[in-house]
């Protein structure tokens, strides 16, 4: 297929499944808390109408940085998608994106000149510490693999069988990253309400539109790693169930999980990481 | 071949003697984004914090003066620029030097801000950046002096040696303190308390980019596999 029907094809898909995940997850958490809940198809709605709604600055803003910052994290996820599901490229590309998306998240919330967001961005820099987990995920994947490229990692699946079953709490530590991500979380310390909504507070119109468009792609990414890297090569129908699953099993967890203080939030993360990297490096070595 | 299991296939190299410059997509996925975000800021103005007064409904607005926006936007620009060099090098030394000036600009950066608290922070920084320069130098010290050579391109192809493990290790916690990562990320994280939104930025950026870019030198000093 041309290269770039590609790309397009697949963003498309990142974006749709993403929208319809986002919304099945929600839509889980409500049921989960005896409530009817928006429709599924909602956060997809949700996103598309933004990005017809009129655009607003405020007077404060730091521009043309505030617009620039959305336009970028749009242009990451959409990077993200031909580094993962189109190139099955390096890892470590894959990292960078996840450090930029970190930085996205840090300075469209002080961008704004808004308190709300500056104490997003504020946690964002705490929450930093929160990454280690994906970070120690693709050094011992490459550990286990002797390589960074996803390509190689499902070829070395092929041949010796799912990495879930040679290095689960390495797949266990990227789920904490995946629920880290995901709506509601108890580490989502950046998007607390009581922060009203975080870095995303002062964005409105188009400009919210592409924020609300990355997190789709940005979950689904986050989703097809976890099970591209863990469970091999497997099947579109494999990968639809597979996302499900995964997002009802977040959504139940947030449901019934209250946000923790960034903290004990950054702390949590951090020593479910070294657990489970001392886990993982001694079942290497055994 | 260890890098182009690491960042991808190599798109070329540039031999300058015992410097060999090479990239792959990593490292250009890496430059060109620092270079992106470093003309953003270039071309951006920063932002005012409004502040609610405590006791009354007056608010406080907080802004950036002309002088110091011109010095903050300058050490940031220095600080993309460093950054995006240690991105695509492959000379151990010119990276711990392209380091130690990133975190003398993030110092810069913070240093011009009057604000105590702010102040104090980047002081906090500022002393384990320093102390933090001994491991990074003397890191890289030990490995030419086991290896004879800093070329990463080199280094790549010699087996397992003790010594380039200790250099690499002394290294890591030299980046760690400079870059201000955990666990060092508590002195710097009052820092982005300031206003000067595009500044900030670089600050947290070129810290992340670096880590990134190490764990890849780290990988190539340690053949693990």
């Amino acid at each position: 297929m041309n290269l770039m029907a590609d790309i397009l094809i697949n963003v498309i898909i990142a974006f749709l499944a993403g929208s319809l995940l986002l919304g099945l997850h929600r839509k889980v958490m409500a049921r989960v808390q005896l409530r009817p809940g928006p429709p599924i198809v909602q956060y997809l709605l949700h996103s598309l109408k933004f990005f017809f709604k009129e655009v607003s600055f405020p007077k404060t803003a730091s521009m043309p940085f505030y617009i620039g910052i959305t336009v970028i994290l749009a242009g990451i996820w959409v990077t993200g998608v031909i580094v993962g599901p189109v190139a099955k490229g390096s890892l470590m590309i894959l990292f960078g994106i996840y450090a930029i998306f970190k930085i996205v998240e840090h300075n469209s919330g002080s961008s704004s000149g808004s308190p709300y967001g500056k104490l997003s961005c504020v946690r964002a820099v705490f929450s930093a510490a929160g990454e280690l987990p994906l970070f120690a995920v693709i050094g011992l994947v490459f550990l286990k693999t002797g390589s960074m490229n996803i390509a190689d990692v499902i070829a070395y699946q092929s041949a010796h069988g799912p990495l879930i079953m040679s290095i689960p709490l390495a797949a266990i530590m990227l789920f904490a990253l995946i629920l880290t991500k995901s709506p509601y979380s108890p580490f989502a310390i950046t998007k607390g309400k009581d922060i009203v909504s975080g870095f995303e507070t002062e964005h409105y119109g188009v400009l919210r539109g592409y924020i609300m468009f990355s997190e789709s792609i940005a979950f689904y990414i986050l989703l097809w790693l976890f099970l591209t890297l863990f469970f091999g090569p497997i099947s579109v129908v494999g990968y639809v169930i597979g996302m499900i699953l995964i997002t009802i099993i977040t959504g139940v967890i947030n449901a019934i999980t209250p946000m923790l203080n960034p903290n004990h939030s950054v702390m949590s993360q951090i020593t479910i990481a070294i657990v489970c990297i001392a886990g993982t490096v001694l079942m290497l070595v055994a | 071949m260890v890098i182009e299991s690491l960042g991808g296939d190599l798109f070329g190299t540039i031999p300058l003697g015992d410097i060999v410059l090479y990239l792959n997509p990593l490292h250009l996925f890496l430059f060109v984004t620092i270079l992106l975000f470093t003309v953003l800021i270039a071309v951006s103005r920063t932002e005012t914090q409004i502040e609610a007064l405590f006791g009354s409904l007056e608010e406080n607005e907080v802004k950036v003066g002309k002088k110091e926006f011109k010095q903050r936007r300058f050490l940031a620009i220095i600080c993309g620029i460093a950054t995006a060099g240690a991105m695509i090098t492959g000379d151990l030394f010119n990276f711990t030097l392209f380091m130690a000036l990133i975190g003398i600009v993030n110092i810069g950066i913070v240093s011009a801000v009057k604000q105590v608290s702010v102040l104090d922070s980047a002081y906090q920084y500022g002393l384990i950046a320093m102390m933090c320069g001994l491991p990074l130098f003397g890191g890289a010290a030990i490995i030419l002096a086991a290896t004879g050579t800093l070329s990463l391109f080199e280094l790549q192809t010699l087996p397992l040696n003790a010594m380039v493990v200790f250099g690499a290790l002394m290294m890591l916690v030299g980046v760690a303190g400079e870059s201000g990562i955990a666990p060092f990320y508590a002195s710097k994280a009052e820092m982005f308390r300031t206003p000067g939104s595009p500044f900030i930025l670089i600050i947290h950026l070129s810290s992340l980019f670096i880590i990134v870019r190490f764990v890849e030198i780290l990988l190539i000093l340690i053949p693990v596999i």
